[in-house]
């Protein structure tokens, strides 16, 4: 069986053709709403009527950019700028609100121990992740040394997975997404937990995956790794696109800007977590 | 019509999807245990017995049921009851509980529905054999018209994936449908002939009970294990009464999962 064929309603992800091979990722456009309302109340006659309630929210207002072939991009921004779901909407997991979203070829999502099942064990919840992503059985048969190698967690394979440390689900996690080879990998903080010895051997394979050509959207809070690992960064503030280009020059504009806001921390940082979902 | 297709292609496109997702569900959900799986089968059991003493030896005093002794009659009905009302409480749940799932993963969404439909039936098939084995040394040997009980088993399953393909849509956009849901499936189990015998009731009122579709496969498994007759042909109207409403609610179902299952992220 074929993995799971994508059928999405207001998004096109087709190949993009011949005109530009080179492309990964192209987004136009995007914009995603949300609803918070006060009440419960409000969100039944909203549901019910065809009046709207409830008070809209852009956790995205017409956010543009293209991703290349083997670039890697970081996203960066304050707490509920619009980056996760952002990265949702490329992982083809939320539909945006408005806007275009291309993707050309499969994408794997990685957050931290993402879809792990806490009663079954680590083989079952390997198997169980690869069926969900649309894997046959013979695939999976074939995947699942590779995964355990890689996660490296001993004896504790066969063990549910409730008897984890935070550190061996995040590594069995990560293991999981990198081995199911995906042409676009999105990563959301999910390698800020993990020992040294296991976040070099990650970043390893990454930089392998760059090089075979693949495109990356790494989230994370620390502007050292992203200034390691990324070739162009993406700033998000409030649901826009503050800026997007070279690495340096856009960490060098958003560390400025964390500077200022941490100087005077009473003003500017209500944010809402409804955006950080 | 379209819509029932694009479910009913995505359910055997992904078929062995729903059966292994369908045996990890039993698994997790009975790992912590020593006797592990086998409570989906001594939990039924303990409440047959539970069951019988109320209702066949308290309340009927011992006796039978049309010639047929009261044990027998109640475990060929209860064990139908014990698929659909695990079934159709955890089914409607399906999708709102596994927000796992359904968030972080592109998964054709229509088979969650299935695979706890399935989990729910490999007990049931457990529970068939010990009944069948129970019949067969208490004067119910197998006949010929134990060949009605694959169709309706079959009757079973698609009737209750129908039904949970509504309603674990329903619960996802409204929480408190569950709660109406298990209410309702309380009154339910009286509602259909398991447990007490509904012949003394007027015709009319006999005539309403059998709107609900539960007793038309009660009383087919009936027919089907005490040889007493071809009841999906005797009772063509009825079987016809059943596909109708079937195809009602899969239809209903079919369109409501299809037009909302793009925004089950966002309600959750």
């Amino acid at each position: 069986m074929d993995r799971f064929v994508r059928e999405n309603v207001s998004t096109v992800r087709l190949g993009l053709g011949s005109e530009d091979m080179e492309t990964s990722v192209v987004i136009k456009n995007v914009t995603k709403k949300y609803k918070l309302y006060r009440k419960n109340r409000e969100k039944v006659m909203d549901l019910i009527l065809p009046k709207s309630f409830g008070q809209d929210f852009y956790a995205l207002k017409n956010v543009s950019f293209e991703a290349k072939k083997g670039e890697t991009i970081g996203f960066v921004g304050t707490n509920g700028s619009g980056k996760s779901t952002l990265l949702n909407i490329i992982a083809g997991i939320i539909p945006p609100t408005d806007g275009v979203v291309e993707v050309n070829g499969e994408s794997a999502y990685i957050a931290v121990n993402a879809g792990l099942k806490n009663e079954l064990t680590g083989r079952e919840n390997i198997e169980l992740k690869c069926l969900m992503l649309g894997f046959s059985k013979e695939q999976i048969k074939r995947m699942e040394p590779d995964i355990i190698e890689f996660a490296d967690i001993g004896p504790f394979i066969d063990q549910p997975v409730k008897s984890y440390s935070s550190g061996m689900k995040s590594r069995l996690g990560f293991s999981i997404s990198v081995n199911i080879d995906p042409d676009i990998l999105i990563i959301d903080e999910a390698l800020a937990v993990g020992d040294k010895a296991f976040a070099k051997k990650s970043m390893e394979r990454m930089n392998d995956f760059k090089e075979r050509g693949k495109t990356i959207f790494f989230v994370s809070h620390s502007t050292k790794q992203i200034k390691n690992f990324c070739d162009k960064v993406l700033w998000l503030q409030k649901g826009e696109v503050k800026a997007f280009g070279p690495t340096e020059d856009v960490l060098d504009e958003y560390d400025a800007f964390i500077k200022m806001i941490s100087k005077k921390p009473k003003k500017k940082k209500k944010v809402t977590e409804a955006a950080s979902r | 019509m379209h819509s029932i297709g694009q479910i009913l292609k995505e359910q055997i496109l992904y078929f062995h999807l729903i059966r292994r997702l369908s045996l990890f569900e039993i698994k997790s959900k009975n790992n912590s245990n020593y006797l592990g799986v086998s409570w989906e089968i001594i939990n039924p059991l303990i409440q047959v017995g539970i069951y019988w003493f109320v209702f066949g030896y308290g309340i009927r005093g011992g006796q039978d049921v049309g010639g047929i002794p009261f044990f027998q009659w109640m475990l060929a009905g209860i064990i139908v009851w014990f698929f659909a009302n695990p079934s159709i409480l955890e089914g409607s749940k399906a999708i709102y509980k596994r927000k796992t799932i359904i968030s972080k993963m592109n998964f054709p969404m229509s088979v969650i529905p299935s695979f706890v439909i399935f989990s729910k039936l490999y007990p049931h098939l457990g529970l068939l054999a010990i009944a069948i084995v129970t019949f067969q040394f208490s004067g119910y040997p197998i006949t010929i018209y134990y060949l009605q009980i694959p169709y309706f088993l079959f009757s079973t399953v698609i009737l209750l994936f129908s039904i949970t393909l509504i309603t674990s849509t329903l619960t996802t956009i409204i929480r408190d449908i569950q709660n109406l849901i298990a209410a309702f499936m309380r009154m339910l189990i009286y509602l259909t002939p398991i447990l007490w015998v509904t012949r003394s009731l007027p015709d009319f009122v006999q005539m309403v009970m059998k709107a609900n579709p539960l007793y038309y496969l009660v009383e087919g498994y009936r027919a089907a294990f005490f040889g007493q007759s071809w009841y999906l042909f005797e009772h063509w109207e009825y079987t016809l009464y059943f596909w109708a409403l079937v195809f009602i609610l899969l239809w209903i179902g079919s369109k409501l999962h299809l037009k909302f299952r793009s925004h089950f992220v966002e309600l959750i």
